[in-house]
């Protein structure tokens, strides 16, 4: 009890103009209506006593400081097996030790006979998660990065050990792995195959990958329009992918996501069947992340669901 | 996702269920011996023709087998097995294996062939470590041969497979093409189903649509295969131009490049438009000496892969250097001479010479220039005449750059007398100094009101800019040689120790990162992605956070970075002691292209209007196209050139250590 005093009182005399933070609002999908007046946080917290927080004030501070996510995977309308596997991890902290936020992200689309694909996808998910949590989220967290590889060689890294894991154990198998990990407002993207990540502002959606794809790299050369893709009969041929090769190139990236931005990570069962301008109206329609990642999923099986679905949506605060 | 397919590592197929065993006698005739190897749609095997009971006969039977149930689909494969075996039978070349029967037997069909004794060109590359040059350009010379005979049969006849494992080596050292399973005669404006090796195969037979000139692609991904010894079925589709042979293979001809390039355009019509064109260029090659110079008896020789980015390893480094063996043409210097009219040759519009080396940037306001020079005076010209109008005398050499802040009409810069100086940059007086107790060779950055610079008595110093009082110096503990920069929030310097620290405008740390060797290089920050960008004599370019310090990348180069990077659109651009100028996509830090030099750069690029202009220790300072690395004309001074230019209307100001500042036209 005295403990939480002090951290209220500290809060206050530090920064009075800052309320509290509030780690976790489940009802974001209600609109802001009542935004605090500096004289309602004066009588809020001007005693630093602890209290439970009046309802209005829940709903008036969330989204305040940290990203929030939603993640939806469906098998879809017509396979028997859901071969994607999805991964989030979010770490946020407030202490004097200011350790940024940190997120892992990743969306892998499994691919092979049997229950190989699955199998792929998911021995992936976990190597990346594992190898990025020891190697990249615990310096961070203890604050020890002096000697440590840069980011991106670090989250390739653990993506060639995943790729080494899947043709080791899953010889028939392989996948497509599309990360992001997140450090403060700086996401920093790896990726092999034809799963995506979009950057959504305001009005405005960018693919950040490419495609590792036949049809892809034809695009890319002239030599096929995009519409002629589409129904292209080699739509799906990858040409990179984990699980085929001892060596595997791996693409990457690093982006500054701005306030209010939104990152989306989603295999091809979602982009082959809803257009980016659909990915684009529902996010923005939908401020609650987990329910705009519901919707996508829905539209993609409302279109015949004939793949597996899987889509994780970061929304930046603002 | 079932639907998603791979491609096959290798195309051969799976012979677990080869129904011919050993010692069986086919047709009381062919004694089979074992497995050849599997291809297309059947089994290859090795037999004895019983029929010469005298001599050792050996042939090679293939068998088609199938384990399709469905009729129409067994039907088709044997259509496509018996159409092999017509294609073949009508044929005549000493490249193309003899066929001598066919026949249908319980419901299989055999082909049985002429025995090649040798080995593929496939199993070749894996088992040699290089091949001779001579012979791999006689097999491409057997092998064109042989594609312009099929495609010059009555209707043309396609290989669509040209690949190494498809070309045997006899024990005569000829070539011989097998395996024509998917041969096809060539009607016109037919679309056929796409087949064909992937990494081979020509951009339009994914489209389906298949010409003569496919095979040329295919035979020029085969070259490029044996050359380079790199598997095109490991890389992307269609990548050929990223991985330039000479990288892998120096000893390969320029001519053999160029023509090879040309079989790999990926439009059809940049190809040569027939095999007995690449024939008559490959057999030019045949007497000449390996390494020349000579122009290559192509008709546009020289000429690139048809697109953007295909040109930048091809034609880069040719125009940079005469040593460069790649045979391109004068197209280098052509634009330089379209572009002023004259020979070429770029004209100052003055010259300056002060009385020791330049080693520090000079800069420039309205109608004045300034210049440090190590004879330990800063001068101030005439941007027009480059007639001196003052000069400031400090105790020692000038190796800081002046700059200037307009607001208080001064011009800074510091000394190896250890002071750092503020002169009104009109008049040449001083207005106040400020003396660190070692050399001022770092050079000053104005922002927010105030100035900041390093000095050698490890500490950077931020001082009102209006009258020098201190705010503030933070101590590196050693030297402080770069510029530092600074953002809404943060001073970002490097130091000797090899650190890079950041360090609020109040002073206090807010972090620092570690490279392994002292850092010199100046910091460029992408304010609007809020990336730092840094080289360090450890040979890295580094991308941190600026928010935090955290390492998003680093790009190796074979030298100390004494560079500073600078961003333009999308691409980082510096040089290294390496000798090459790099461009680097500053989200992924993927090379874009790198332009050679004949020496150690340690200049700092200069990016305006899509050129990139530098100077290197070669006593060059050139001018770069900054999207493709092109040379597009260089001016020579006489010494080393290691500072910046600095672009001020229609003047280039560049300094050299030949003591000199040329001011250059600003050719557009």
């Amino acid at each position: 009890m005295n403990l939480f005093r002090r951290l209220f009182s500290q809060e206050k005399d530090g920064d009075p103009a800052m309320p509290p933070e509030i780690t976790k609002v489940e009802k974001a999908t209600d609109p802001l209506t009542m935004p605090p007046t500096t004289a309602t946080l004066n009588v809020m917290f001007g005693d630093g006593a602890t209290r439970p927080l009046p309802e209005d004030a829940l709903i008036a501070f969330m989204g305040n400081g940290h990203l929030t996510f939603g993640q939806a995977t469906d098998i879809g309308m017509v396979r028997t097996n859901n071969q994607d596997s999805a991964y989030s991890f979010f770490s946020t902290s407030r202490s004097v030790d200011e350790r940024p936020d940190f997120g892992l992200f990743l969306v892998a689309d499994g691919m092979g006979g049997h229950s190989d694909g699955e199998k792929a996808s998911s021995l992936t998910a976990r190597t990346v998660a594992t190898t990025v949590i020891s190697t990249i989220f615990m310096p961070v967290l203890i604050g020890n990065t002096e000697n440590q590889p840069p980011i991106s060689e670090a989250l390739t890294a653990a993506i060639e050990k995943a790729n080494a894991e899947v043709i080791k154990h899953v010889p028939d198998g392989g996948t497509t792995l599309t990360s992001a990990v997140i450090i403060g407002d700086l996401a920093y993207i790896a990726h092999v195959g034809d799963s995506r990540i979009y950057l959504i502002n305001k009005d405005s959606i960018e693919q950040l990958t490419r495609d590792h794809s036949l049809v892809q790299r034809l695009i890319e050369l002239d030599q096929l329009t995009p519409a002629e893709a589409a129904d292209h009969p080699n739509k799906n041929m990858l040409y990179r992918a984990l699980g085929q090769n001892e060596a595997v190139e791996i693409d990457t990236l690093t982006r500054r996501l701005p306030p209010k931005s939104k990152l989306l990570l989603c295999c091809d069962g979602l982009w082959n069947q809803v257009d980016d301008r659909e990915m684009l109206d529902i996010t923005k329609q939908t401020p609650n992340p987990q329910e705009a990642c519901n919707k996508l999923i829905a539209l993609a099986n409302k279109r015949g669901g004939v793949d597996n679905v899987t889509v994780i949506l970061l929304q930046m605060p603002g | 996702m079932p639907e998603t397919t791979q491609f096959s590592g290798n195309g051969s197929d799976n012979n677990q269920d080869t129904t011919l065993k050993a010692n069986f006698v086919l047709q009381n005739r062919y004694k089979i011996m074992g497995v050849l190897g599997g291809g297309g749609m059947g089994t290859v095997d090795q037999a004895r023709d019983l029929n010469f009971t005298d001599v050792r006969r050996l042939v090679a039977i293939k068998e088609m087998h199938t384990l399709a149930t469905d009729g129409a689909l067994r039907a088709s494969m044997l259509k496509t097995f018996r159409r092999e075996a017509n294609i073949l039978a009508a044929l005549s070349h000493p490249a193309i294996v003899k066929i001598y029967d066919y026949f249908d037997l319980n419901d299989r069909a055999y082909l049985v062939m002429e025995y090649v004794n040798g080995s593929d060109v496939e199993l070749l590359i894996s088992k040699t470590k290089e091949l001779p040059p001579e012979k791999i350009l006689e097999w491409a010379i057997d092998l064109c041969d042989v594609l312009e005979y099929l495609h010059s049969q009555n209707p043309p006849i396609v290989f669509r497979d040209m690949k190494p494992s498809n070309v045997m080596i006899d024990s005569l050292g000829k070539v011989r093409l097998i395996d024509f399973g998917i041969a096809k005669t060539f009607v016109s404006g037919v679309k056929h189903t796409m087949i064909g090796t992937e990494g081979y195969s020509a951009p339009e037979q994914y489209k389906g649509d298949v010409t003569p000139q496919s095979d040329i692609y295919s035979l020029g991904a085969t070259l490029h295969h044996i050359l380079t010894r790199k598997d095109p079925r490991l890389e992307p589709p269609f990548s050929f131009h990223e991985r330039p042979i000479q990288d892998y293979n120096p000893n390969v001809h320029p001519g053999m490049v160029t023509i090879i390039e040309k079989a790999l355009s990926f439009k059809v019509e940049d190809r040569f438009a027939s095999c007995a064109e690449m024939k008559a260029a490959l057999e030019a090659l045949r007497y000449r000496p390996t390494l020349t110079n000579a122009p290559v008896p192509v008709t546009n020789g020289g000429r690139p892969v048809s697109t953007p980015t295909a040109s930048v390893g091809v034609s880069n480094g040719a125009a940079a250097s005469s040593a460069a063996p790649v045979a391109v043409p004068k197209a280098a210097t052509e634009f330089f001479d379209e572009a002023t009219g004259t020979s070429g040759e770029v004209q100052p519009r003055w010259t300056f010479k002060t009385e020791d080396e330049i080693r520090c940037s000079p800069t420039a306001i309205r109608d004045l220039a300034f210049v440090g020079s190590y004879d330990s005076n800063v001068w101030a010209l005439n941007l027009d005449t480059g007639q001196q109008v003052w000069k400031y005398a400090t105790k020692a050499g000038i190796a800081s750059s002046p700059v200037i802040d307009d607001t208080n009409r001064m011009v800074m810069f510091g000394s190896e007398d250890n002071t750092f100086y503020a002169v009104d940059y009109r008049s040449g007086r001083l207005n106040w100094s400020h003396t660190t107790k070692d050399r001022v060779r770092g050079t000053a950055r104005v922002e927010h009101g105030h100035v900041f610079f390093g000095s050698d008595d490890g500490k950077v110093y931020a001082l009102g800019a209006a009258n020098g009082r201190v705010l503030w110096s933070y101590d590196t503990t050693a030297p402080v040689r770069g510029r530092p920069f600074v953002t809404n929030e943060l001073v970002i310097f490097g130091s000797e120790t090899g650190e890079v620290f950041a360090v609020t405008l109040s002073g206090a740390r807010k972090w620092s990162y570690r490279t392994r060797r002292g850092v010199i290089s100046s910091p460029y920050v992408d304010t609007k992605e809020g990336i730092c960008y840094i080289g360090s004599t450890d040979g890295f370019m580094y991308a941190l956070d600026a928010a935090n310090g955290y390492n998003s990348w680093r790009f190796r180069t074979n030298g100390p970075i004494i560079s500073s990077p600078v961003e333009s659109k999308g691409l980082l651009y510096f040089s290294s002691a390496d000798g090459f100028v790099y461009a680097i996509n500053a989200q992924s830090a993927r090379e874009k292209w790198k332009f050679q030099t004949e020496k150690p750069v340690v200049a700092s690029p200069l990016v305006h209007k899509d050129l990139v202009y530098i100077g290197g220790t070669d006593h060059y300072f050139y001018c770069l196209s900054a999207d493709t690395g092109k040379e597009r004309w260089k001016f020579k001074t006489n010494g080393p050139i290691t500072s910046t230019a600095c672009i001020m209307g229609e003047v280039i100001l560049v300094g050299s250590m030949d003591h000199v500042v040329y001011a250059l036209p600003l050719v557009s």
